[in-house]
């Protein structure tokens, strides 16, 4: 069972939960850039949240599949289409053998993930198959995917009925001002009253240089006490460093593991999936909340993948499958419009007859 | 000796900080609480890492709350002088100071007003303490304690220097693990992997440990690097006298 790659997109690679226990050796953890989305189709086919899968950035990869497989797509809307009709996202998808697989470019957000039922079957390295494209290794052959490259699918072994009712509704990225919550510091105290007002109250957009190292944004600068050096100290997921030039830089899954400029504030981990989704030109706000909060709505989100993984393990707790509220409509004398047409569409996989007419 | 502090890093880790300076002596606090904290760690407790004067301290929020794990933390920090450290290592680190490697040697000496051999002499007589890792994975960050060098860092930095390199400036000397920029100079070269990928733990180092240099001929670096190789060399380690 494999995964053949006809076209790679623009970066697309092989990411589990991420590398555990080595960044006391430098090592950061890697992994998905929006956990969420990332988790939530791993759950829809039936894996454990933290398997091995494809993320896609900007534009999406065409696939094709060795034997029959079962899939979920989530995060960006890149417009998947399953041999060329429009499929899709959220919801466990039954692929033949030979069948493609097409993301294209992303309508809003950044960031696509696929999760095959299984899991990606590369060589783990420190015990995780996420690549670490920064450092070349992990994933497959520690690179992003190419053309031609083969993907194994791991056999699974637990219990998967009826995948066709595994769904759950579509997330949309936000569009507009993204508000990341944040928890201030651990280097606060280095920034003057004003340089921490600028920082929560201004709006920052995302530059050119972002990638799954750090998110460099531009904006107006936050103003040091005095400078913007510290003796290295440990960085996290979300840490925000404000070096000499004043513009905040978010440090996301490649980052590094200790860094020597000020951080003023941590992105929430609740919130890492927005800045996950965030591309060029995107404008982000930070807004603070308490280390309590911040915690609580981790909590709330844990709870929702719970549920989520309850009702794909026991589909009898699915809800019946919502059917749009379609009224037959009266017949109206044709005469009474400029055209009439009779076409299909297809919503949560079923297939509906629409007739569109146009009043006169 | 001030006391600790204890601030929240976001909502899954606390920073542990100590005095601001870099020495051995704030850096025994680090590592007496990373030892602490491995011997008894408390419920819930993620990942640690020791920086030259704190310690990042990873946490489960699902597992423990952010004012448990901080009194967690304060007890522990309350019973450190009680703790005594396990001797520390030195791992012997082979370094070839041949001009075919130590592409900088000649201006170093130059830099330092003294000959090559004497910068290869204070290079590789003291023995020099891991203060922490980071930068790339593996990558040690050292320091020796008596003969500083008098440059620091180049004014234009190198677009790429080969794994493996040994780079100075002042008291401070770091192995280079994979190809990357660098602006600090290179002395020497070693054959041996600061990481290798291939081992189960692919780490030479650790913080809290010391290395020593040993010059080695070109035949022996050479020699060297094939054992290192087919995956058969061992860096020969010894205990640190007090």
């Amino acid at each position: 069972m494999a995964i053949v790659v006809l076209s790679p997109g623009i970066l697309t690679s092989v990411q589990d939960g991420g590398r555990l226990g080595y960044q006391q050796y430098g090592v950061s953890p890697s992994g998905p850039m929006d956990a969420h989305a990332f988790r939530t189709a791993n759950i829809l086919v039936g894996n454990d949240p933290d398997e091995a899968g494809l993320e896609m950035t900007v534009m999406g990869a065409e696939l094709t599949f060795t034997d029959a497989a079962v899939v979920a797509i989530t995060g960006a809307d890149m417009g998947a289409t399953l041999n060329g009709t429009r499929t899709d996202m959220y919801r466990a998808l039954c692929i033949q053998a030979g069948d493609v697989l097409k993301l294209g470019f992303a309508m809003s957000g950044c960031r696509s993930y696929l999760a095959v039922r299984g899991g990606i079957g590369t060589d783990p390295v420190m015990g995780s198959r996420a690549t670490m494209l920064g450092k070349n290794f992990g994933g497959y052959k520690g690179r992003k995917l190419q053309k031609d490259d083969v993907l194994e699918i791991r056999p699974c072994s637990n219990k998967f009925t009826h995948p066709e009712t595994y769904f759950t509704d579509p997330e949309t990225v936000p569009a507009g001002v993204r508000t990341l919550r944040v928890v201030m510091g651990p280097q606060e105290d280095r920034f003057t009253e004003q340089g921490i007002r600028t920082f929560l109250s201004s709006e920052y957009t995302v530059g050119q240089d972002f990638d799954r190292q750090g998110y460099r944004l531009e904006g107006e600068k936050i103003e040091h006490k005095t400078d913007s050096n510290i003796i290295s100290d440990g960085v996290v997921t979300g840490s925000i460093q404000v070096p000499g030039t004043g513009l905040p830089i978010v440090m996301t899954a490649e980052r590094a593991t200790v860094g020597g400029y000020t951080k003023i504030a941590t992105v929430i981990t609740a919130d890492l999936p927005l800045i996950g989704q965030c591309k060029a030109g995107d404008r982000i706000r930070f807004q603070e909340v308490s280390v309590e909060t911040a915690q609580d709505l981790l909590k709330q989100e844990a709870d929702r993948l719970e549920e989520l993984r309850k009702l794909v393990e026991d589909p009898s707790h699915l809800p019946e499958e919502k059917t749009p509220a379609f009224e037959e409509a009266a017949p109206v004398p044709e005469h009474e419009f400029e055209y009439t047409k009779d076409v299909t569409i297809s919503i949560n996989g079923k297939a509906y007859e629409v007739t569109i007419q146009k009043w006169k | 000796m001030s006391e600790a502090v204890i601030r929240p890093a976001g909502d899954s880790a606390l920073l542990v900080e100590f005095e601001n300076e870099i020495s051995l002596e704030v850096n025994s606090r680090v590592r007496a609480l990373k030892y602490t904290l491995e011997q008894s760690p408390f419920e819930g407790m993620g990942e640690l890492v020791p920086a030259y004067r704190s310690l990042l301290i990873g946490y489960d929020p699902l597992r423990i709350r952010m004012k448990a794990a901080q009194e967690e933390i304060r007890s522990r920090l309350g019973h450190m002088d009680k703790v005594s450290l396990p001797k520390a290592v030195v791992t012997e680190i082979p370094v070839c100071y041949d001009k075919e490697y130590a592409v900088d040697l000649e201006h170093i000496a130059q830099l330092e007003h003294t000959t090559e051999e004497e910068v290869i002499r204070i290079h590789s007589q003291s023995d020099y303490f891991v203060y922490m890792l980071g930068f790339a994975p593996g990558h040690p960050y050292t320091a020796r304690f008596e003969n500083p060098f008098s440059f620091k860092r180049m004014e234009n930095p190198r677009l790429k220097i080969p794994g493996g390199s040994i780079v100075v400036q002042l008291a401070l000397s770091d192995i280079i693990p994979f190809d990357q920029p660098c602006g600090w100079n290179i002395i020497g070269s070693t054959p041996v992997l600061a990481c290798d990928y291939r081992k189960e733990n692919p780490f030479l180092l650790k913080a809290g440990q010391w290395i020593h240099h040993r010059p080695v001929s070109k035949e022996e670096y050479l020699d060297i690097k094939k054992q290192v190789e087919a995956g058969t060399y061992v860096c020969r380690t010894w205990e640190k006298e007090d």
